[in-house]
């Protein structure tokens, strides 16, 4: 056995034409690549797009076919998400793809860098829900982190590479490292629906406090990660302030379940939005000039009077 | 049962026999051997990185030569790789038998599925025993506390397997001139036992990669006959740790 031989990308243009099914697709331009294989986004005809995982091993890529069936059958999808499945020959090689459709959207991360933090609130109770949906039909996510999470525009949001995704009860296939629940020392690997609500937590702190996350994955011995020094950083977070309760709690594994998740992120987002009580509502800056233009005309008045 | 042993070297073995043999043997008796080449500062050179890469062929497994703070993700990578590469071959060789088809790809898209399922459903229940062999030679010093991070980190993904799973820790080379190699922990399940691992290693020069390889080929051997009674003596332990993770393999 060998470790699989990264292929070249693909030029656009190229044609993928299934054996099995007889159908074909116009490469435009890779959109990503993973640890099994690379995503085109292609036409599947002059005006409808899709993307094209092509795999390296059929294997491989049959388990991410069979995660992705599972999803469509759960009737709580409206739309399919897998289109088709087949094997193409390129460069004389046979090569396993399947079809998706196409999610247009941007990480997550770069989502907040260009529309504004603002934004946190919908997104997250859009992913809660979608994280809903996926562990109720038996699946956990996984590999959440900010490129797995596309938002479109007015804060829509997909999950895409479902190649990370395990079983309820089963270990988790794949994680990013500073995602991970067990490397933080709060839990085990076993995927369980706590697991992805974790790694929803460290998203937020990625997408919102990502220096100081890294800073602190380089500092602390593994002895002394801990989700209380993953805390440390929200509290000290003007952003990340009105969701500490519930950074507290999916930091912990104390959701029950995503739902529950979803609602409380709602409450607490809702909070923060009201209007202050009326004792905060003048702003320091705008007291201080009060203050100032009276000091200022009581001298003049005693100015002139003097004089 | 899955039998591994996954070798963590920084170059080139320099006494007794040939690691390449050492790993040919071990994979005749059904040991697949993986290789990870830690290189931080400078090269691991020709010589050491086509040595690592003869020694995990010969092994039937997979080599990489990386950087420490990648080395917990690859030596998960490569311990996961080759369970899924064993199921892979013994499923295509069903396949061969019963429909005369090379390998699942050969199978209509729509057959595939069931087939993978099975695959799938076998490299999480099927039980795995990984020994973990380090070099320990002087010029590993500074990697060693990685090395320590990653196997707990790997003992960390085996607990959260359907399938009992195992791991042991050996290093090279051993205290005095006649022992090539010393086990640090025997088979382990939970990471919180494992306790400190190279606190107490005096570092030598010498770099005997083949000896120790058939040393833990040996351990191996012995102790997988006898899996129930290590359970036995695991078992007291692991139940006065109160941990709340204690997975089927002790159960059973």
């Amino acid at each position: 056995m060998t470790t699989s031989s990264e292929i070249e990308t693909l030029a656009k243009g190229t044609e993928i034409r299934g054996q099995w099914n007889g159908k074909s697709y116009r490469l435009e331009r890779l959109l990503g690549r993973g640890s099994n294989g690379q995503v085109y986004l292609a036409f599947a005809s002059p005006r409808t797009h899709c993307a094209i995982k092509i795999g390296h091993e059929a294997a491989e890529l049959q388990g991410e076919v069979n995660i992705l069936t599972s999803l469509d059958h759960s009737a709580k999808e409206k739309q399919p998400f897998l289109l088709d499945v087949d094997d193409a020959i390129i460069d004389g090689r046979k090569v396993p793809f399947y079809v998706m459709r196409y999610v247009a959207g941007i990480p997550l991360r770069t989502y907040l860098k260009e529309q504004g933090a603002h934004w946190m609130g919908v997104i997250g109770y859009r992913l809660l829900e979608r994280l809903s949906r996926l562990h109720e039909s038996g699946w956990v996510f996984g590999d959440i982190k900010s490129d797995n999470i596309l938002v479109g525009e007015y804060g829509k949001v997909e999950l895409v590479d479902y190649g990370g995704a395990s079983a309820i009860g089963r270990s988790v296939r794949q994680f990013t490292e500073i995602y991970d629940r067990g490397y933080w020392s709060a839990g085990s690997r076993v995927a369980d629906p706590a697991y992805d609500l974790f790694a929803v937590g460290i998203l937020w702190l990625h997408a919102l406090d990502g220096k100081r996350l890294v800073q602190l994955t380089r500092t602390l011995i593994p002895q002394n990660r801990h989700p209380s020094e993953l805390m440390k950083l929200v509290k000290s977070n003007p952003r990340l302030q009105p969701v500490e309760e519930w950074m507290e709690k999916a930091l912990n594994g104390r959701f029950a379940n995503a739902r529950e998740s979803s609602r409380e992120w709602r409450e607490a987002v809702r909070v923060s939005q009201q209007p202050k009580p009326a004792g905060d509502r003048v702003p320091g800056w705008m007291a201080g000039l009060l203050g100032a233009a009276i000091v200022l005309s009581l001298t003049l008045a005693a100015i002139w009077l003097l004089d | 049962m899955m039998k591994q042993i996954l070798l963590i070297t920084d170059g080139g073995s320099n006494v007794g026999e040939s690691p390449v043999t050492a790993a040919a043997q071990a994979y005749a008796e059904g040991i697949t051997v993986n290789v990870a080449g830690v290189v931080d500062e400078g090269t691991i050179g020709e010589y050491g990185a086509a040595e690592i890469a003869e020694i995990a062929r010969a092994g039937g497994g997979i080599s990489q030569i990386v950087t420490s703070p990648q080395l917990s993700k690859t030596v998960q990578m490569m311990t996961r790789q080759t369970v899924a590469g064993t199921i892979r071959q013994a499923v295509n060789q069903e396949l061969r038998q019963l429909f005369g088809v090379n390998d699942v790809g050969s199978l209509p898209p729509t057959k595939r599925g069931e087939v993978v399922k099975v695959m799938e459903e076998m490299e999480e229940t099927m039980s795995l025993s990984v020994a973990l062999l380090i070099d320990a030679s002087a010029s590993m010093k500074p990697k060693l506390h990685a090395v320590e991070e990653a196997i707990r980190d790997l003992t960390l993904s085996l607990q959260a397997r359907t399938g009992g799973s195992r791991v042991s820790v050996f290093h090279f080379p051993g205290d005095s001139q006649y022992s090539y190699c010393v086990m640090d922990a025997g088979w382990h399940s939970n990471a919180s036992n494992l306790g400190s691992l190279f606190g107490k290693i005096r570092m030598r020069g010498t770099t005997p990669t083949g000896p120790a390889l058939l040393q833990v080929v040996d351990y191996i051997r012995e102790t997988c006959g006898r899996i129930s009674k290590i359970e036995l003596i695991d078992e007291p332990r692991v139940s006065g740790g109160g941990s709340s993770e204690v997975r089927s393999d002790y159960v059973v």
